[in-house]
């Protein structure tokens, strides 16, 4: 429990060198993963957020990946589509400044935003710095938890729990520059398809630079409002 | 396939005894611990895939935040699946440090043979599992297990037991059953296993043919319970019109449609088959039009940007009839196909000894009632307009191939057999049948599994009496003086003919029926008369609470089993016992063997019930049972996998893998025997029977277990209420109660991971909602003549106006004021069945109002953050 934590203070020291590094100069991975997702083509069954909730062992409460059910229109005439989101791993997290403990670092090696929360001492400033609501809280721990794309699975060759329960076959990880260009092979996009950097609602990836890709609903498109 | 031991060592095991409700939490979280600065070990790389190179300079793995901190491949790896009656049957993967489970995986392409991450194909598709199977381990460690026998000390129904041991539990049930049988005969046991936990080949619950059915048949006692809640009028139906249930085509064949019609279907909630909703997209993909006839805009509608066509429920059949008419009218029908093909679908068609019968094309042309069953006729019923019906009458009639998929759930309904066998009717006349891309789907039942490795004998499905399965209260409150068609009573050859069942106990065996049948209140009434019920499941059920004796059986988990496909798939999976059986939980086979054995002590009549019940087991069956299952399995693979089905993989090496897939040489379609060999369909005339042999000479219908009048050809028929119903005056809204997303019928109701993707709420049209002064979020009650219920609202375009929806299986929460406080809707459905045997699930009228009365929803959804997606920039 975060209350109960006593702090190694070299460790403590060196994460917040770390912090103050990365916030001066943003970290520039060698090879950005990011999330890709199907708006449409996604039956919005929500496997992906229990396997995420599973892997990490969640009490209710904290939601690391979110299927957010957007409709409109007027009966008859009705639209619906799903957006998934978990943590974009931003090119610059607005997360990691607020970290008082430098809990929150980028990777060097792939941009993954990741979080150690034994050094997290519950403030919760990063949970309000999201502009995507990527840092949860987690009731029973009292710290700070977020969606670190399986580095461990990565780190085995594998994909994360979230890709690997897609039932749709519509999420998927990849290099986020190759996808936003359509030249890396994913399931998530179809035939044809080109996927965009925001959806309708999204906050504007000027701010952070999210790493994530959304194939997305004609009713979902900002450049067709 | 990774299937090292841990690597690293643990800091101790958790212990399998359960825990107090409290902590439950905390075991999904163990301890935390300190970073564990570990080296990648060299064996975790041996199974990577194309992704290493995304981590190709990390020399040492870093920092991993979270726990359950053991990495998967620090892990034990065990292949198994999941267990309900969902539709479907997915891999489940756990991964497990001495006795605890401390994640689950599903299909990722590595567990079959010459399988490797990341491998699926259109022939060999990955099982990856549904949300609720990912959420097992809450399930499984739930501080709902029933984990000690239990005897109720309370009134029935207050919910009050005391732990009691096997051996006084197993006898005072032996004890009952012996006087239940001499006092009240052999009917006096109604059984009511239902397939809560069904699929696997050794130990399943099941309505008809399960390990229940046939210990009380070797008992000597059992009423049956014949029509199966799910699907009966479809079933009516597949058997009238085809001779089968095998109706279903494979899911991959989905994958070559031109045009899919989802009538009353969505896919995307329930599974039927384990990729079907993946097969579409790829039809999608390729261009396949998509149609969706339903009173809501389903998430199915929308992830294949269907063509909605909001339809009035009950009136499915008016519509269809409708279709027929018009491409009748207009010639579009595939004549040489009915020629050949079909019974009594025209004059033409209909042999001479059923000259005098009605044909179908007549009835749709009004030739006897003098009223054409016109898309104008169909509009001014269903709700739907004459043009929009011609419209999709054209669209499927000139679509080749094309697949109507006629759904269960508009069928679960009064004279929901009437609608199935339309469909079948209309399937059949395009001629899309018996194609790749056409469909005949009713039951839609594709590949054949070889099912059965418990001993399966003559004694597998014995009854004196065998009643409608939601005629069990109405037949309990009214002995003797119920009338046989109101049961729904089978005929029988002997003296037990039209004898009325005098029911005096229940076994539920994988059952929450209490919960889940039609009319709970009547229910309530009539279980106060019963001398004994016993519920037997893994999970303390709100059927449970109104039990006699509760009996903890192992889950899936827990025991040796092999699974099955669920009406389509072609694979089997391997489910060792992953974990020893929580609390004093011993499996069905286990009880059932043991009270074999009491039985034949109190009744000498039953000489060697035991050892006949379950020959390969020994008396101590009940303390170890793993190589009495063993055997089975082993038989079961060497006598009907091997021989029968060509496979040639040994068991052992089945057991390695985890999974064997069937790779077919092209996707299996239904009826392809028939109609490009010529082979005959299993009906009485050999053709697609439109017009059925069978029910045409039917004199007596009060002597068939139907009833009622069924007419020999498909027609439109009132349904017992709808909004075209005079009641709907002082009932504006019909109500339907499909199957949710995030439940298998009541199962996993208790998961708060599932909870928290959804609330049981009543689905109300927007215009609808203002009109009555309510929004999203909103309390309101809901009733009519047999009950009321409290929910909060969902206010939606996506709904027709007139109609509400309300999601079946919540666990029933009764309050001092008769209401149910947990929105579960059959406090509000008709226990009156169709002629056929189908549930009237979807034929209720109701109103609602803003109310003040509380609902509980069964979790505190209060206590958690409600995190939602864009926080910000709404």
């Amino acid at each position: 429990m975060a209350r109960n934590r006593k702090i190694d203070h070299d460790e403590l020291k060196a994460a917040l060198e770390r912090k103050l590094r990365q916030t001066e100069q943003a970290a520039r991975p060698a090879r950005q993963l990011g999330f890709v997702h199907h708006n449409v083509d996604c039956i919005g069954c929500r496997a992906c957020e229990i396997a995420c909730k599973d892997k990490n062992g969640l009490p209710p409460g904290p939601r690391f990946r979110r299927v957010l059910p957007i409709e409109g229109g007027r009966f008859p005439d009705v639209y619906a589509y799903k957006i998934n989101m978990a943590c974009n791993h931003c090119a610059e997290p607005a997360c990691l400044p607020t970290c008082p403990t430098g809990a929150i670092w980028k990777r060097g090696d792939n941009g993954v935003v990741d979080i150690d929360s034994s050094l997290c001492i519950g403030c919760r400033k990063c949970e309000a710095a999201c502009p995507y609501g990527a840092p949860q809280w987690d009731p029973q721990e009292w710290v700070v938890k977020k969606c670190n794309m399986c580095i461990d699975e990565l780190e085995a060759g594998r994909k994360p729990y979230c890709v690997m329960a897609c039932m749709m076959r519509v999420l998927d990880i990849g290099p986020i520059e190759d996808l936003w260009q359509g030249r890396w092979p994913t399931t998530a996009v179809g035939p044809g398809e080109k996927p965009v950097r925001q959806v309708r609602h999204m906050a504007n990836p000027e701010l952070t630079g999210p790493s994530i890709a959304f194939v997305a609903h004609r009713k979902g498109r900002v450049d067709e409002r | 396939m990774t299937r090292q031991e841990p690597t690293q060592a643990a800091d101790r095991d958790e212990p399998c005894d359960p825990l107090p409700a409290q902590q439950w939490l905390a075991r999904l979280n163990p301890a935390r611990r300190n970073f564990l600065k570990t080296l990648a070990a060299g064996a975790s790389l041996a199974s990577a895939g194309s992704l290493l190179e995304f981590s190709a300079n990390t020399g040492q793995a870093q920092a991993f935040a979270y726990e359950p901190y053991p990495k998967d491949d620090e892990l034990t790896t065990v292949v198994t699946s999941c267990d309900h009656n969902c539709g479907s049957r997915h891999m489940l993967v756990a991964h497990k440090k001495g006795d605890v489970i401390v994640r689950l995986s599903t299909d990722d392409g590595r567990y079959q043979e010459g399988g490797k991450f990341g491998f699926e194909s259109e022939q060999v598709p990955q099982l990856r599992a549904c949300l609720r199977g990912r959420s097992y381990r809450t399930r499984l460690y739930s501080p709902d297990r029933l984990l000690y026998p239990m005897l109720r000390v309370g009134e029935r129904g207050e919910g009050k037991f005391k732990r009691v041991s096997w051996d006084e539990a197993l006898d005072y049930v032996a004890r009952k059953m012996v006087e239940l049988k001499r006092d009240y005969g052999p009917t006096a046991i109604l059984d009511q296993a239902y397939a809560g936990s069904s699929y696997g080949v050794l130990h399943k619950s099941d309505q008809i043919e399960g390990l229940l059915a046939r210990f009380l048949g070797m008992f000597g006692c059992r009423t049956n319970s014949w029509s199966v809640p799910s699907y009966q009028g479809t079933t009516f139906s597949s058997r009238t019109t085809f001779g089968t249930i095998t109706d279903g085509n494979e899911d991959d064949a989905f994958a070559h449609s031109k045009l899919i019609i989802m009538w009353g279907w969505n896919p995307a909630y329930t599974f039927h088959g384990g990729n079907t909703f993946y097969y579409m997209r790829l039809a999608k993909q390729r261009g396949c039009k998509f149609v969706v006839v339903d009173p809501q805009y389903t998430d199915s509608a929308a992830a294949y940007d269907a063509w909605w066509i909001p339809i009035k429920p009950n009136t499915d059949a008016a519509m269809l009839a409708g279709m027929a008419h018009h491409i009748f009218a207009n010639h579009w029908q595939d004549q040489p196909f009915i020629d050949r093909f079909c019974q009594g679908m025209d004059a033409g068609t209909t042999p001479e000894h059923l000259k005098d019968q009605e044909n179908f094309k007549d009835y749709i042309l009004g030739r006897y009632d003098q009223t054409p069953k016109t898309p104008e006729w169909a509009a001014s019923i269903c709700g739907v307009s004459a043009a929009d019906i011609k419209k999709l009458a054209e669209l499927y009639a000139t679509t080749k191939p094309a697949a109507l998929k006629a759904s269960w759930a508009p069928g679960r309904a009064s004279h929901g057999e009437q609608y199935n066998r339309m469909a079948a009717a209309v399937q059949a006349m395009t001629g899309n049948i018996g194609v790749l891309g056409g469909c005949a789907e009713g039951v839609g039942k594709g590949w054949h599994p070889e099912s059965v490795a418990y001993p399966h004998d003559e004694y597998a499905n014995l009854w004196w009496a065998s009643i409608k399965s939601d005629r069990w209260a109405h037949c309990v409150l009214n002995y003797p003086e119920v009338k046989r068609e109101e049961l729904g009573l089978w005929p029988r050859a002997d003296k037990f003919d039209g004898v009325i069942p005098n029911i005096r106990a229940i076994f539920w065996h994988g059952s929450d029926w209490f919960n889940q049948l039609t009319h709970i209140n009547k229910q309530i009434a009539a279980i106060g008369k019963l001398d004994l019920v016993v519920c037997m499941d893994s999970t303390i059920t709100p059927s449970g609470l109104w039990a006699d004796v509760l009996f903890p059986i192992a889950t899936h988990f827990e025991r040796h089993d092999v699974a099955l496909p669920w009406y389509k798939g072609h694979y089997y999976i391997h489910r060792p016992q992953v974990i020893p059986p929580l609390g004093e939980a011993k499996t069905d086979f286990q009880v059932f063997t043991e009270l074999a054995y009491r039985l034949e002590q109190l009744d000498p009549g039953l000489n060697g019930f035991g050892k006949r019940y379950n020959p390969k087991a020994e008396r101590r069956y009940f303390h170890d049972n793993a190589a009495t299952d063993e055997a089975y399995l082993v038989d079961w693979w060497r006598d009907k996998v091997q021989k029968r089905q060509g496979v040639s993989m040994s068991w052992a090496d089945f057991k390695k893998y985890g999974v064997y897939k069937f790779e077919l040489p092209r996707p299996h379609v239904a009826f392809e025997a028939q109609i490009r060999d010529g082979k005959p369909f299993p009906t009485p005339s050999g053709k697609i029977e439109i017009l059925s042999t069978t029910l045409a000479t039917v004199r007596d219908w009060t002597k068939t277990q139907y009833g009622y009048p069924i007419p020999a050809i498909p027609k439109w028929i009132e349904p017992f209420e709808s909004l075209n119903h005079a009641k709907a005056r002082q009932y504006p809204f019909h109500m339907v109660t499909p199957h949710p997303r995030w439940r298998t019928h009541s199962i996993f109701h208790n998961i708060p991971w599932l909870r928290e993707t959804y609330q049981q709420e009543i689905t109300v049209n927007a215009a609808d909602a203002a009109k009555k002064g309510v929004k999203t979020g909103d309390l309101v009650e809901v009733w009519n003549d047999r009950g009321r219920v409290v929910v909060p609202v969902y206010a939606t375009e996506r709904c027709l106006p007139g109609v509400v929806v309300l999601h079946e299986g919540a666990w029933m929460d009764l309050a001092a004021d008769g209401s149910d406080r947990a929105g579960n809707p059959d406090f509000l459905t008709l226990d009156q069945p169709s002629p056929a045997g189908a549930f009237a699930y979807n034929t209720l009228l109701v109103d609602f109002k803003k109310t003040t009365l509380r609902h509980r929803p069964g979790w505190e959804s209060e206590a958690t953050s409600r995190a939602s997606i864009f926080r910000r920039d709404k």
